[in-house]
C-alpha cells in the first residue's frame, strides 16, 4: 500500500474510533472533504484531541515514526491542518516526507 | 452559594453558577454525553436546590461563549488548602454543537487548571471517570493526567457498575506538560482554515 493511502486509512480509522462512541445520529460522515475544526466543524475540542491521539499512535505503528500534531509548525501553518481530513492528510505526509528525506 | 470568580479566557469564561442556570444544567444532565456522569438531580427543582446548596468551599462553574452564550459546566472541589490539593468534577460540555470549532473544553480546563495551580497555589489536581467514557479518558491523558488507579465497580450508571478510572496531575507537569499541549490546541482555533475551493485544487 502506498503511504498516502495508509495515511488516509490511518485517518479514516480514527474517525471511525469517534464514530464508535457517538449516538447514530452524532456519527460523522467520514470523507477526504469533512471538515474536522475551524469553519463548519464537525468536531469540538474533545473529539479532536481523540482523533489527534489515534492518528499520532497509528503513524508510530503503521510507519514506526513519531509526529507531533499539535506543535508550533502546526500552529504556524498557513492552512490549518485540521481543516479537513484533506489539509490533514496532506499535513501528515509533508511531516513524513521531511522525516524520510524525501 | 459557590465563590463568585470570573475566569477570562479567549475563546470562553468560566463564571460561577447560580440557580437560574438550574433548567439549561438540568438539560444537560439529561444528554448522551452526560449518561456517564454519576447519577444528576431527578429534575429542576432538585437541580436548583443542588445548586443552592453548593459550598462556598467548591467553585463551580458555567462556561459561556463570548456571546455569553452557555455551554457546559466545570467544578473544582474537595479543596485541600494543607495538602495543597482538589478533585476537578462535573465537566461537560451540554452545547455540543456551539462547541463544535472551538477550543471550548480545553480552554475551559486551562482556565481552571491555571486558577487552581496559580491563584490557589495547589499542587496537585485529581479526578475519577467512568472507565467506560473512553473519549474523556483519552482527552484527559493526551492532556497529562496519569491514570494513578482504578475503582472497580465504583459508578452505578444506567443499571450497571462501571469501574472509575483514577486520574491525577502535579503543578510541574501541568506546566511542562499539558500547557504547551493546550496552547498549541487552543491556537489552532486560530489558525485560517482551508476554503472548500482552495482544498480541492
Amino acid at each position: 500500500m502506498q503511504r498516502e493511502e495508509l495515511v488516509r486509512d490511518i485517518v479514516f480509522d480514527a474517525l471511525q474510533n469517534l464514530n464508535d462512541e457517538f449516538a447514530d445520529e452524532d456519527k460523522i460522515e467520514i470523507t477526504m472533504d469533512t471538515c474536522l475544526f475551524g469553519v463548519d466543524a464537525t468536531l469540538d475540542s474533545l473529539s479532536l484531541v481523540s482523533v489527534i491521539v489515534d492518528v499520532e499512535i497509528g503513524i508510530a505503528t503503521e510507519l514506526g515514526i513519531s509526529v507531533a500534531l499539535t506543535d508550533d509548525r502546526a500552529m504556524n501553518q498557513e492552512i490549518s491542518p485540521f481543516s479537513d481530513v484533506r489539509a490533514l492528510t496532506n499535513y501528515i505526509n509533508l511531516l513524513l516526507s521531511e522525516t524520510s528525506g524525501e | 452559594m459557590s465563590n463568585n470568580v470570573i475566569l477570562e479566557g479567549m475563546f470562553v469564561t468560566l463564571r460561577s453558577i447560580t440557580v437560574n442556570d438550574a433548567e439549561i444544567t438540568f438539560k444537560w444532565r439529561q444528554s448522551d454525553r452526560a449518561s456517564l456522569l454519576n447519577q444528576g438531580a431527578g429534575d429542576v427543582e432538585q437541580q436548583k436546590n443542588w445548586i443552592s446548596s453548593r459550598p462556598s468551599s467548591e467553585y463551580n462553574f458555567i462556561i459561556e461563549l463570548k456571546s455569553g452564550a452557555p455551554l457546559g459546566m466545570l467544578s473544582l472541589v474537595d479543596i485541600d488548602n494543607f495538602s495543597k490539593h482538589a478533585e476537578t468534577a462535573r465537566f461537560l460540555i451540554g452545547e455540543e454543537d456551539a462547541a463544535k470549532g472551538v477550543p471550548a473544553a480545553v480552554e475551559s480546563m486551562k482556565l481552571l487548571y491555571d486558577f487552581a495551580f496559580g491563584a490557589l497555589e495547589l499542587r496537585r489536581l485529581y479526578g475519577t471517570i467512568s472507565a467506560e467514557n473512553h473519549l474523556m479518558i483519552k482527552w484527559q491523558k493526551y492532556l497529562g493526567m496519569v491514570e494513578e488507579g482504578r475503582l472497580r465497580k465504583h459508578y452505578y450508571i444506567n443499571g450497571k457498575f462501571h469501574d472509575a478510572v483514577y486520574l491525577g496531575i502535579l503543578k510541574e507537569e501541568y506546566l511542562s506538560i499539558t500547557l504547551p499541549k493546550m496552547k498549541s490546541l487552543i491556537s489552532l482555533a486560530l489558525v485560517k482554515p482551508v476554503s472548500n475551493t482552495q482544498n480541492k485544487l
